[in-house]
Order: structure tokens, then C-alpha cells, then sequence
């Protein structure tokens, strides 16, 4: 599926042209995706498609102020006009106090395994038993699915240079394959999903993804409406992702130190039991979060946020950074060749605690297990409600019914505090990400 | 570019395609990010190029390239082609399609002035003008955002029906962001303005219907509380009402998610599934953010009624599920770039207005919600199981608005919301400009309604 397209050439065209403009700073950036996608809708694998997406960005910046161009063409000519027009536009925009620049080079060790071979080989005729075996797995649970789904692969390679010396060249590979079947018994809707993601087609697994999900989703007929009440509530490793991905966003970047976030204010505070140990860690050789360089061409590094229930830092790019006086963390992330750079994490794990989910269950006497819910809260306040996709009740230590049209609402920081137990045991994602399920005491849920 | 498009369609069929479709795409756009008074970063993009997609052996295929020479759109065909073979040997859902007559039109939308022809200063000095009335209201405004854009989108769509229609679409938008703070309390509020339409759009906007309205609303919420959690009568807004609409039946008639069996209205068309007052309509002809005159498989648009008086009465259909579940196609498949294939998409869906008042609709609950203003929604279209995040609410005691409220989301089924629909206002307002996601798009679109009133739908809250 490769193409050599040469990204260096038109990178160093832009920066030539840049280098003759009276600018304060400038970067530039290109990227080639190359993806191949099998779709998967009612009856089986109906779509095979392939893309190539490739283009440039610019940003240059003039007193403080910044200009953004961008183009899907790497001729000559648009190279040419997209930087005139950056320039032009970081001429009219306005100084912001905040902006000290961008960072100059660093070097680092390679992170090493986040390029796989065979994807970088891959056809559709090799990659379609991936959604095929995924279909027959689930109907090797049960026949009369209609489905939704796919497998993807990408191959992608970027190129970012400054003004201020930094140049680097980043390959990756990623690969995901998702199914959801729905099973319907007269007016009942038995319905879940599965999938998985990683950097290696390796990591892949389409018949366990299948069989999962067809179970996941027979375990989802005959479910019912509850009462509104509080109970306790424990969260799939899935689940929990959403809860700590949102906490470790609200501490990242510019909204965090600029006292936008729900997190702005958390810096050294305790937000939960001190079983509670949360890293960043964008280093792990073959990780789907993984790169040697951020969005700015910053080192990566492992970083421990939160140490014993209490936040340690936030995840800064180089202008969050600047406002609080620190270096950056390497956790600029850099939307492709659009031009725009914000914050974020890379593989966020959550240490493992000493509890087993079965004795999760078994202890409680009511309350609600959640496998599909998005714990993202109103980002200014940390208010979170939400529906809760896909659920059990729980009593007596058991499973007892799905649950459907039940709400869970409350503050993100009440539900942190709240964390009663986290599991021993829990699920990696791309060999990077790792989330425990977690027990909390206490949830407001709203039902009939 | 238009030869170029009917040649490879010529070559598709000549490769075996029983059905060729290729289509470009061009995106230029301008936007201005305004933080605090200060116009800090502006920006300028132009996406463009071909998708090509093809029938063969009764199997869809698809490719695309940034790359629009015809060396490039030959191998995306290429591509296509040997995708629909790769799939060729294994069972899955067959891509069967209706035969149109084939149609040949040149559209480019109106407008009274191009926001080509305003200079980014000028821009600059209005987007800070509505800018400033937000930064001035209160001193508990923490922080103020407007996100100015405009965007012109050409879609050229060639097919093998002989279909050839080139549409110029200019779409311009303002977003409004405010974060008011007291203590530790911080509220935000959102206000959208956006049509297609040209930089008239922005000259018009009076402050106290977009950032002075912003402002006062995120002030407003610092004292407002949370709701009450349980099942409750609730009163909806024009904009709630159209993010109910969009989320709660909208995608769940959408001809792709029923013949794939992922509707929960899929078997029931013909019958009675809301109450006799409700609806419902998606009309692309209607000049609001999701019009368009042509869909992006050449079909020329018209209005869709979805549901009558209760009973449903139709599908929004892309060529294939008209083919699939007997319908014709009437205009609403796109796609968000040349990079994907379309997809059935609303347009601007909305509920039909009744003939009440609002303090009618009010005025026999004795303790219910009125909920104001959407933030956005989701809906599992297999269960019709929906979500409504809403900005704020009020408590209705005795037919009054009482107790101001915060963090409200509402969740319900869209079996039974429909028919627990007992009262609907004659005030229908189409103003939420928006962008839907589906499938990895994201697509202009738009939704409204009339306030109107449901039984029993659970309010989420953490009182």
C-alpha cells in the first residue's frame, strides 16, 4: 500500500520561501495517510475503499499574532500562495500576550516498533479475512445478526520544520477493527459492540473481537428501567477510560493553565484514594500513543500525574509551558497538516489496584455495572450526565438485568473521591493505554 | 475538471463497472479566532480533490486522492475497481442501486456580499465589535471566544446515469464561547449563528441576540442548580426541540441504518409510532445551514415528510436504500469530502408546528422542566436509545417557570417519547447550525421546532 511521496522537498521549499518574509517565527508540516477500509453494514463486509491523503501546513507568527494556511497540494504553487497567505494573516492578527515563541530541537532515542511492516504491505485481498473471520466469529455465537463495523489500516508518515531548527520525520502504522452486531427478538434489541486498535495488524484479534461482541450483545435482550436512586456504580476498564481520558484532557494545555478546566485548579490536591496512581507515559515501544517527538518536536517522556490520590502536574505544550514558567511535558499534539496545535495525553495507564471484578460484583449488594458509558463531563464545571449506553443491575452479587433509559449525574470530582475499590486485573489498549475497572461507593442515577 | 470526471466514468464502465460515480470536491475556507479581545490567530485552508466509487460484481468500491490529474483519478478507478473485486468472493450486503433519469445542472448559490471581498481586517474589526459586548457585560465573564468562518464548498458530481451536476455552496458561521466565573463556580454558555449565505450573515447579527445573549446566559447559570433527577414532564425549546427531533427519529430514518438493520423504526413504516400532533420534516430546499439543491449523488433535493400526524410515512434515502427498501431517492446522501463515499444524511429536520402558545403549553403542568438551548446529542438508533445534552432548564410549578437549572441532559426512547408528545407550540424556529457526525463524517446540517411538550422522559441530574 506504500507510495514514496517525498514529504522533505516541499517542507523545505515552504521554509526557504518563509525564510525571505519578516517574521517573528514559522513551522511547517506535511503529512501522507495512506488507509485501506473494509465496511461492514447489514449482512456482511459491503465496502472496500482506499485513500491518500496528503498535504501542507503553515503557521507563521508576526508580533505575538499567528497565521494559519493549509492545502491538500504540494505543488509549487499552492506551497507558494498557502505560505503567502499565513504570513498575510499572522500580519492582521493580533498580538497574544501568552505567545513566547516556539521550541527549538531536542534530541531523543528512537522510540523503537511503531511501524509495522505488514501494514505497510497490506492489500485489501490480505486484509479483508480481518472483517471476514470478526462476521464469522459472531455468527459462530449466533446466525441471524445485521451488523456495523470495519476494519481500517493506515500508514502514515509526517514532516515538521521551524524556524528555530527543528526538523523531524515521524512513520507509524495503526490498524482497528470494530463490530457491532443486533440481534432483535420480536420488539427486543439485543445490541453491544467490541474492537480493538493497535500499531501491529498482530494485535489484532478479529475472532475474539467477533465472538465478544455477538455475546456482549445476546446479554443486552430483556433489559429494563430502574428506579432513581443512589447506588454504587463499577466501571469496565472501558467505561473508566472515558472517566480518567476526561481528567487527564481537563489537566492539559492552554484551557488548564489558563483556569478554564474543571482541573485548572487541582494542581496538588488530592482527587481520590491513594490506591489512585495515573501516568502518561508516550514512550512504550509500540504503542498506539506513542511518538519519539510531540506535535512541536518536544521529547516525549513518561510522567507521573497523579501519585497517591494527588494531581502532580499538568501535560503542557510549549505555550502552556510558557505560561506557568515550566518546560513542556512533550504533549503537543499537532492535528495534522491543518496547522493547529493543542495539549493532550498519549497512553494514559492507571495502576492496577488489589481487588478482583468477580469480587467487585459478588460484594455488592445493589447497584449498576457499566460497560458503555462516556464519562466526559462539561469541561468548565466537571458536571457530568449521562446516559448509561449499556448496563447491568447488580443484586445480591449478581448480574441481575440489563438496564436501559437510566441516567447517572453528578460531579467528575465526586465520582473520583468516591472510588472505593480498583480491579487487579483490567485491559490494555494498543499496547499502551492500560484502565482497571473501578468501584465507586456512591452514584446519583436517575431512572423511572 | 468536468471532461476529466466523464472520462473516468467512461472508463469505469469500460473496466467492468456496472455503475461509476466520480465526484470532486473542493473546500475553501477562512476563520478567525477571537480570545479575549484579542484576534490572536487566523487561518485559511483549501481541501480538494476525487472520489471515485463503483459497482462491480455487485460490490461497492471506493477510492480517493488529493491529487486530481488524471494519472491520479485513473489509479483512485483503479483502486475502486480491485477494492469491489477484493470483496467480490465473500457474502455481505450486495450494493444494489435505483435507476434515475439522469440530470445536468450548474447551481451556485446567492449571495449579497462575498466574504472574498472583506478584508481579514475588516473581518477582525466586526468579530471584535460582537466580541466586546460579550467582555463588557459583567465583570464575572471570565473569558470570551468567537470563532468566525467562512466556506465555500464545490461539488461536481459525474455518474454513469449520465448524471453531471456542479453545485457552489458558501456557508458562513459565527460561534460565540463564554466562561463566567464567581468563586469556584464556572459556567460556559454557546451560541451559533450560520447559514448559506455570504458575509450579509455577520453585518446583520445584532450583539444582544448572539454574544451579549451568551454572556448573560453563562452569567445567568453561576446561580442557577442542578435538576431534580427522576421522570418528568418537560417543556422544549425550538433549539432542544431540534436536537430531540434530529437525535431521537432523525437518524433512526435514515434509509442506510434501516435496511442495515440498525433502526428501531426499521419494520414500522405505516405505522403509528408518536402521538397524532407530531410531524416531522427534513426539507434541504429550505434556506437554512443544511440546504443544498443537489445531494452528492446528482439527486436533486426536495422535502422529505418523514412522519404524519404520528404515523411514519417515510425514509430519508440515499440510490441504494431506495433500491433496498423501495423508495425513491429524493436528495439526501452526501459526504463530507472526496475522501468518503456519501452516506444518508439529514438536512434541516424539524417538527411541524401545532397551534398553542407557549403559556398554553405551560399552563396545565403542575411540576414538570423546561429545558432551553442544546449543547449537542447522540442517539443508539438499534435501541433508540437517546441522549440531549440541554444548557439550561427551569422548574414549571403550577404552569410557572420557577427555579433556574443547570447540567441538564435528558435520555429517552424513541418508541415511547413520540407518542407521550401532548402539546405543540405554533413559534417553529429553525437556528441550529451545526455539523452532524456519523460514520467518521461530520456534515452541515440543521434542526428545529416548535416549543412543545413530553410526558415521562428521566432527567438526568446529581439533586
Amino acid at each position: 500500500m506504500m507510495e514514496k511521496i517525498d514529504l522533505v522537498t516541499p517542507v523545505e521549499k515552504a521554509i526557504r520561501m518563509l525564510s525571505k518574509f519578516d517574521v517573528d517565527f514559522y513551522d511547517v508540516s506535511a503529512s501522507y495517510i495512506r488507509s485501506l477500509r473494509i465496511s461492514i453494514m447489514g449482512r456482511g463486509i459491503n465496502e472496500a475503499s482506499s485513500r491518500t491523503d496528503i498535504g501542507i501546513g503553515v503557521r507563521a507568527f508576526k508580533n505575538k499574532g499567528m497565521g494559519i494556511a493549509y492545502s491538500q497540494s504540494l505543488e509549487e504553487a499552492d506551497i507558494e500562495a498557502t505560505v503567502k497567505r499565513a504570513v498575510s494573516f499572522a500580519r492582521v492578527s493580533q498580538p497574544d500576550p501568552y505567545f513566547r515563541g516556539i521550541p527549538g530541537p531536542s534530541k531523543a532515542p528512537e522510540v523503537p516498533g511503531l511501524c509495522d511492516k505488514e501494514i505497510v504491505s497490506l492489500t485489501l485481498d490480505d486484509a479483508i479475512r480481518i472483517p471476514k473471520d470478526m462476521i464469522d466469529s459472531a455468527e459462530s455465537v449466533r446466525r441471524d445478526g445485521m451488523y456495523h463495523g470495519g476494519f481500517n489500516a493506515n500508514y502514515g508518515r509526517a514532516c515538521l520544520m521551524t524556524s528555530t531548527g527543528v526538523s523531524v520525520e515521524i512513520e507509524k502504522t495503526v490498524a482497528s477493527a470494530y463490530i457491532q452486531p443486533v440481534y432483535r427478538r420480536g420488539d427486543d434489541v439485543g445490541s453491544s459492540y467490541e474492537f480493538d486498535y493497535g500499531i501491529s495488524l498482530a494485535e489484532i484479534d478479529p475472532w475474539k473481537i467477533g465472538k465478544k461482541a455477538a455475546e456482549k450483545a445476546i446479554e443486552q435482550f430483556g433489559s429494563k428501567k430502574i428506579e432513581s436512586g443512589s447506588l454504587p456504580i463499577i466501571l469496565s476498564p472501558e467505561s473508566a477510560s472515558s472517566l480518567f481520558s476526561s481528567l487527564l484532557l481537563a489537566l492539559s494545555g492552554e484551557p488548564a493553565v489558563k483556569g478554564r478546566t474543571f482541573a485548572s485548579r487541582l494542581l496538588g490536591k488530592s482527587i481520590g484514594p491513594e490506591i489512585l496512581e495515573i501516568m502518561d507515559d508516550g514512550t512504550i515501544p509500540g504503542a498506539v500513543a506513542s511518538s519519539t517527538y510531540d506535535g512541536e518536536g518536544v521529547p516525549k517522556r513518561p510522567l507521573k500525574v497523579v501519585d497517591r490520590g494527588v494531581v502532580l502536574t499538568f501535560l503542557h505544550n510549549y505555550y502552556s509551558a510558557g505560561i506557568m514558567n515550566v518546560e513542556s511535558t512533550g504533549h503537543a499534539i499537532r492535528g495534522g497538516y491543518r496547522g493547529n496545535v493543542g495539549a493532550g495525553p498519549s497512553n494514559i495507564r492507571v495502576s492496577p489496584g488489589d481487588s478482583a471484578i468477580d469480587e467487585m460484583i459478588s460484594e455488592t449488594k445493589r447497584g449498576i455495572l457499566v460497560i458503555g458509558a462516556s464519562f466526559m463531563p462539561n469541561m468548565v464545571s466537571g458536571e457530568i450526565s449521562t446516559t448509561i449506553d449499556e448496563g447491568f443491575l447488580i443484586e445480591n452479587g449478581e448480574k441481575k438485568h440489563p438496564v436501559k433509559n437510566l441516567m447517572i449525574g453528578g460531579h467528575i470530582l465526586n465520582l473520583l473521591e468516591n472510588i472505593e475499590l480498583i480491579s487487579k486485573e483490567g485491559r490494555t489498549f494498543g499496547k499502551g493505554h492500560f484502565f482497571p475497572s473501578i468501584k465507586i461507593r456512591e452514584a446519583k442515577l436517575s431512572g423511572k | 475538471m468536468k471532461d476529466l470526471l466523464s472520462f473516468i466514468v467512461e472508463d469505469g464502465l469500460n473496466r467492468g463497472a456496472s455503475f461509476c460515480e466520480v465526484r470532486y470536491f473542493e473546500e475553501r475556507s477562512n476563520s478567525i479566532s477571537v480570545e479575549n479581545g484579542v484576534a490572536r490567530a487566523l487561518s485559511a485552508g483549501i481541501l480538494r480533490g476525487v472520489g471515485v466509487r463503483v459497482i462491480v460484481n455487485g460490490r461497492w468500491g471506493f477510492a480517493s486522492t488529493n491529487i486530481p490529474t488524471k494519472q491520479d483519478i485513473k489509479k483512485a478507478l483503479e483502486d475502486a475497481i480491485s477494492g469491489a473485486k477484493s470483496i467480490t468472493a465473500h457474502t455481505g450486503e450486495e450494493a444494489r442501486i435505483v435507476e434515475v433519469k439522469p440530470s445536468s445542472d450548474s447551481i451556485i448559490h446567492d449571495v449579497k456580499i462575498n466574504p472574498e471581498d472583506v478584508s481579514p481586517e475588516e473581518k477582525v474589526k466586526r468579530v471584535l465589535e460582537l466580541e466586546r459586548y460579550a467582555r463588557n457585560f459583567s465583570d464575572r465573564v471570565k473569558d470570551t471566544f468567537i470563532i468566525y468562518r467562512d466556506v465555500v464548498t464545490k461539488v461536481i458530481v459525474c455518474n454513469s446515469f449520465g448524471t453531471l451536476i456542479e453545485e457552489v455552496t458558501p456557508r458562513t458561521r459565527v460561534y460565540c464561547r463564554v466562561i463566567a466565573k464567581e468563586g469556584a463556580n464556572m459556567q460556559e454558555s454557546f451560541e451559533s449563528i450560520g447559514n448559506v449565505a455570504g458575509y450579509e450573515l455577520i453585518e446583520d447579527i445584532k450583539a444582544e441576540d448572539f454574544s451579549l445573549k451568551t454572556a448573560k446566559r453563562a452569567v445567568s447559570l453561576l446561580s442557577a442548580h442542578p435538576p431534580l433527577r427522576g421522570t418528568h414532564t418537560v417543556v422544549v425549546d425550538p433549539k432542544v426541540g431540534g436536537l430531540f427531533v434530529h437525535e431521537a427519529i432523525g437518524h433512526n430514518s435514515e434509509g442506510d441504518l434501516v435496511f442495515s438493520g440498525h433502526s428501531i423504526i426499521s419494520d414500522k413504516m405505516g405505522h403509528k409510532i408518536g402521538s397524532d400532533l407530531v410531524t416531522i420534516i427534513d426539507d434541504p430546499t429550505k434556506n437554512h445551514y443544511g440546504h443544498f439543491i443537489y445531494d452528492h449523488e446528482g439527486t436533486k433535493a426536495k422535502p422529505h415528510l418523514l412522519i404524519k400526524n404520528g404515523v411514519l410515512v417515510g425514509f430519508l434515502h440515499s440510490l441504494e436504500s431506495a433500491a433496498k427498501l423501495g423508495g425513491e431517492p429524493e436528495g439526501s446522501a452526501r459526504a463530507q469530502s472526496h475522501h468518503y463515499p456519501p452516506i444518508v444524511r439529514m438536512s434541516n429536520t424539524y417538527l411541524a408546528p401545532g397551534d398553542m402558545t407557549l403559556e398554553e403549553i405551560l399552563e396545565d403542568i403542575d411540576y414538570g422542566v423546561y429545558l432551553s438551548g442544546s449543547q449537542y446529542g447522540y442517539v443508539e438508533s438499534q435501541k433508540g436509545q437517546f441522549t440531549c445534552k440541554v444548557e439550561e432548564g427551569w422548574l414549571i410549578e403550577k404552569g410557572k417557570l420557577t427555579e433556574h437549572l443547570r447540567d441538564v441532559a435528558i435520555s429517552g426512547l424513541t418508541l415511547e417519547a413520540l407518542k407521550n408528545v401532548t402539546a405543540v407550540g405554533k413559534d417553529l424556529r429553525i437556528e441550529m447550525p451545526g455539523m452532524c457526525g456519523k460514520s467518521n463524517q461530520s456534515m452541515y446540517v440543521d434542526a428545529g421546532a416548535p416549543h412543545f411538550r413530553i410526558e415521562n422522559i428521566v432527567v438526568g441530574g446529581r439533586r
